[in-house]
């Protein structure tokens, strides 16, 4: 049991139905995430990381397709009846959603939207609301509140609060602290941090700022259209990415704690591909500075680099020695 | 293409251009299976209300014209649909009827719109007291309740077709200029009032030239979905008296079925062909409508 | 709801009220420009009774002090005599309104459960067989008037079965007093209600199927949907409290024609209300009873909207809650 990690995702594919066509949001995603280990997911806007977040507790809406497997604490997400899921939802896994405005019902109090949740799963949990208000550093007094009430990094300890209280195995932070200005943010952030540690928690921590990874996370894997292009280690990825593009988004963000990254900012050209129309090959290489003429029509699969066995990147490159880690 | 466009004149321009937005307009109509529907209804009905010189002859509306007929009867092969409580066949009275019916709901919905459309435009256009005062009395006709407004203004006003058809417009308005107003408060939003005011035009221009071409997708769904709200306010104040029984309209026919009893004497001839009418033009209008404005507005699709 | 949210909304319909006072006034004094001979047309006044009537209408005297007038009478409840029974005006309206109260109460109270419910539903499962069943049927019940319906339910219910009576508000000769007498109204009232009920069914349903599917794509739904709620629950507990708040003001509105589709149900069933009462002063131009049932019938649009106001501020925390 110790060795089986919490979540296990093997070659998930995401379709959503839009009235343009079939949208492959997801596309093959192999993901491990082990017991208190916590995985950075980064990327620009629109490549895919909520839509696999979402797809973890099959919150896509109904007519998406989604195939591949997906293990939660062993047990399968994609297969299990609704009745299963519902108890699955929440107390194996928590969504801590991107962008606290409006995740939080407007017309109920917080206090009892909290408890709605604690209420829905009792047999796994004993807490209440006001130890959880606590654990997030609220007052009890917030449990009457609405939450508009609120301000955004209150809301956002709602929700975190509110992820907590079923005592989850993994709790996914889909870029919680997106719409919070930086003050906040860094609060949040060390919040979250100091809760998993405490209590031992599994995390998939997903945003586009590489720059928020390279301390609360053990492991980054960095998506590009629908799919995983690098994943490793956090501190050796963020010092030394291999794919081009891991790069290019390292190096448009500075690192905390390193001064010199500050002098370097390189914003990536191009935006990134729609799903609807993907380039052939390697879908980077309309924006990729070292594509060579093969990568137009050959798209090479995420596999292991020689140099080390903890990474593995999807490029030509991946093992030109005058890229590989210092 | 381009040695035709240098030849077409900026009038032409524009017609072209229009012309292209109907056929666009057209071939998604086309397509909606419903709104299709309710226009191939309402064409039936239009030609009946044109042809109804041709198909009954109008002194059978005379009250004299029932004399020599059995009052009430059923269904024959000489009257379709039976005879009314004095003898006049009810068939030709419905045909008539439609005319009457139709006239009164679209008069009374080119008032409403002209009302609506001119309150909507200026109180979203003009700020300031003007503005408010405009919102103010469109609050307060959508406050009072139409239908007791509309039966006093009925009262005292006359009971003519004409005058029904300008107090249901009176009374029917205040919702479309609420929703003009939105319209065009959302357009100034968008910057395109602005521009042109930036380019020295005076308000007349603007209201005229930049900010009704922006709403007039809007008000004609609108109106297409008036009418039938006006052709039930119609029927209902003909069926509480007013109108006129020599030439009725359906929802006079309505009238004079429940007051001569055909209910209860189970006459059905009598009472379900005009209600049957107003429930399918009602409905077409209706059909029609909601498909305009799912085509003039895409956010409304799907609904 | 704090204080200051409770009296704007008192204020804003006290506000109204006068208006509709004023414009009533103007109605029947201003657009009328010979209200007398309305009277007049049905029997011949000799001058000794015409100074009589002209007096009595308030009538003498400048616009303005006819005004004044006016304004002293309806401060008074006072609104004249009905040219066609003679009787106060008053007394005819306060003897009727009961019955007409409790139609419209029930009407009302079942409209808005039965189209929130169906309109709530339609919307959520939206393209549902549920959905397209419905909302083709609500747009039948929109297009039909109410008193057809009436008609229908007389002649294929109350005529075929003989299961409910015709019309009327009590059986003749049937107690006046204690159960039986509740009986007999209840079913009397049976056919009329659910008359005006389908009749505006339709129009509700349709506005709460529309904010619901306003509400479909919030995300305080997938949240409810991620702590593992029921579909039923996430529609009780977090789409339909949402989704009502916009139906509210709009079913508000909507009640200004119900209060029309009074008038004519009450007039297919003959049952004494104020509906049935204006039928007659429509046939029989009875000035002073029509002026009196617009102000009546304006002041229950006027009170029903003050209540969904309220109600409002009520369901929405956000609605100036003191802190
Ligand atoms: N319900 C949907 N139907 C159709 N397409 C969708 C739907 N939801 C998302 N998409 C598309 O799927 C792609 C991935 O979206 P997703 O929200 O997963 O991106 P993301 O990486 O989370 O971006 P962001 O950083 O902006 O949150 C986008 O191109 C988006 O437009
Ligand atoms: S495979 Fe080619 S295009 Fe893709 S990232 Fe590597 S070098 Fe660039
Ligand atoms: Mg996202």
């Amino acid at each position: 049991m110790i060795d089986s990690p919490v979540l296990k995702v093997r070659d998930l594919y995401v379709t959503y139905q839009s009235s343009f066509g079939p949208v492959p949001a997801v596309r093959g995603v192999d993901l491990d995430i082990a017991l208190g280990e916590t995985l950075g997911l980064a990327g620009e806007s629109g490549c895919g990381k909520s839509t696999l977040a979402m797809a973890l507790l099959r919150l896509v809406p109904p007519a998406t397709q989604i195939s591949g497997s997906i293990l939660l604490d062993g047990q399968s997400v994609l297969t299990m009846k609704p009745g299963q899921l519902r108890l699955v939802r929440w107390a194996q896994a928590s969504i801590v959603f991107q962008g606290a405005q409006h995740v939080l019902n407007p017309v109920q109090r917080i206090g009892s939207q909290i408890d709605e949740a604690i209420q829905l799963h009792h047999g796994s949990t004993s807490s209440t609301v006001r130890e959880m208000l606590a654990l997030v550093g609220l007052s009890d007094g917030c449990a009457d509140d609405y939450p508009h009430e609120l301000s955004g990094g209150q809301k956002q300890r709602v929700m975190i609060a509110m992820a907590l209280s079923c005592n989850p195995l993994l709790i996914i932070a889909d870029e919680p602290t997106t719409a919070l200005d930086v003050m906040v943010q860094a609060q949040i952030l060390q919040l979250l941090d100091n809760i998993k540690r405490e209590r031992g928690l599994s995390m998939l921590f997903i945003t586009h700022d590489l720059s928020v990874l390279s301390h609360n996370t053990d492991r980054v894997a960095v998506m590009y259209a629908g799919r995983i292009v690098e994943v490793g280690p956090a501190e050796e990825l963020l010092r030394g990415s291999i794919h081009p593009y891991s790069r290019a988004l390292a190096e448009s963000f500075p690192i905390i704690g390193d001064p010199k990254s500050r002098h370097q900012p390189k914003g990536l050209a191009g935006d990134p591909p729609d799903p609807n129309s993907l380039p052939s090959g390697c879908p980077f290489h309309p924006r990729c500075n070292v594509a060579i003429d093969s990568c137009k029509s050959i798209d090479i699969k995420l596999s292991a680099v020689t140099k080390s066995i903890d990474r593995q990147v999807a490029c030509v490159h991946a093992n030109d020695e005058s890229r590989s880690v210092k | 293409m381009s040695i035709e466009a240098v030849q077409v004149s900026p009038r032409q321009m524009t017609w072209l251009r229009r012309r292209r937005a109907l056929l666009r307009v057209w071939r998604e109509l086309r397509h909606d299976r419903s709104g299709f529907t309710g226009l191939l209804l309402l064409v039936f009905f239009g030609v009946v209300a044109a042809a109804a010189p041709l198909i009954a002859d109008r002194s059978e509306l005379l009250a004299a014209a029932g004399r020599n007929n059995p009052d009430l009867a059923a269904p024959s092969a000489k009257f379709l649909l039976g005879t009314d409580d004095i003898g006049r066949s009810v068939l030709s009275q419905l045909v008539w009827g439609s005319r009457v019916s139709l006239f009164i709901g679209l008069l009374a919905t080119v008032v409403a719109v002209v009302i609506g459309s001119t309150v909507g435009l200026i109180s979203g256009y003009v700020k300031g007291r003007v503005g408010s005062l405009l919102l103010a009395i469109d609050d307060f006709f959508l406050v009072v309740p139409f239908l007791p407004l509309a039966i006093v203004l009925a009262v005292i006003l006359g009971r003519s077709p004409v005058t029904l058809a300008l107090v249901i417009g009176f009374t029917s308005w205040a919702g479309s200029a609420r929703l003009v107003r939105a319209q065009v408060l959302s357009l100034s939003e968008r910057g395109y009032v602005e521009r042109a005011r930036a380019l020295g035009a005076n308000s007349r221009h603007v209201i005229l030239r930049h900010v009704l071409p922006g709403v007039a997708p809007l008000i004609i769904a609108n109106a297409t979905l008036i009418v039938p709200g006006a052709i039930l306010t119609e029927s209902t104040l003909s069926f509480l008296g007013f109108g006129d029984r020599l030439s009725p309209s359906w929802g006079k026919l309505l009238d004079g079925a429940q007051s001569s009893g055909s209910i209860t004497l189970n006459a059905w001839w009598y009472y379900l062909p005009p209600g049957i009418c107003i429930i399918t033009v009602v409905l077409a209008f209706t059909l029609f409508g909601r498909a305009l404005e799912r085509i003039f507005d895409p956010r409304l699709a799907g609904r | 709801m704090n204080f200051l949210y409770v009296t704007k909304k008192l204020l804003s319909a006290f506000l109204t009220l006068i208006a509709v006072v004023i414009f009533n006034f103007f109605l029947f004094r201003v657009v009328d420009r010979d209200p007398l001979a309305k009277y007049r047309g049905r029997s011949k006044l000799s001058i000794a009774q015409r100074e009589i009537m002209i007096e009595r209408l308030g009538l003498n005297g400048s616009k303005w002090q006819q005004f004044i007038t006016y304004i002293k009478s309806t401060a008074r409840l006072d609104f004249g005599r009905s040219f066609d029974s003679t009787r106060p005006v008053l007394r005819e309206i306060s003897d009727r309104l009961p019955a007409t109260l409790l139609l419209v109460g029930i009407s009302t109270i079942l409209t808005i459960l039965i189209g929130v419910y169906i309109g709530a539903r339609a919307g959520w499962q939206r393209g549902s067989r549920f959905d397209r069943v419905s909302t083709s049927a609500t747009m039948v019940l929109y297009a039909t008037p109410e008193f057809f319906f009436g008609m229908l339910l007389l002649a294929f219910i109350a005529g075929r079965t003989g299961w409910f009576p015709t019309g009327g508000l009590r059986d003749v000769g049937a107690d006046t007093s204690g159960f039986a007498s509740i009986l007999d109204r209840a079913h009397h009232l049976v056919l009329p209600s659910l008359t005006l009920t389908l009749g505006y069914l339709g129009s509700y349903s349709l506005i709460m199927r529309t904010s619901m599917l306003e509400t479909l794509g919030e995300d305080y739904l997938t949240t409810a949907r991620a702590k593992g709620l029921r579909d039923r629950d996430v529609m009780m507990r977090h789409a339909v409290p949402n989704a009502l708040l916009p139906s509210v003001s709009f079913i508000a509105i909507s009640f200004g024609f119900v209060i029309g589709g009074a008038i004519t149900t009450e007039t297919v069933f003959s049952y004494p209300g104020l509906g049935l009462a204006t039928a007659d002063a429509i046939r029989n131009t009875d000035l002073p009873m029509l002026q009196a049932l617009f102000l009546v019938a304006s002041s229950a649009v006027i009170i029903f909207n003050l209540l969904a106001d309220l109600t409002y501020g009520l369901l929405d925390p956000r609605i100036g809650r003191a802190k």
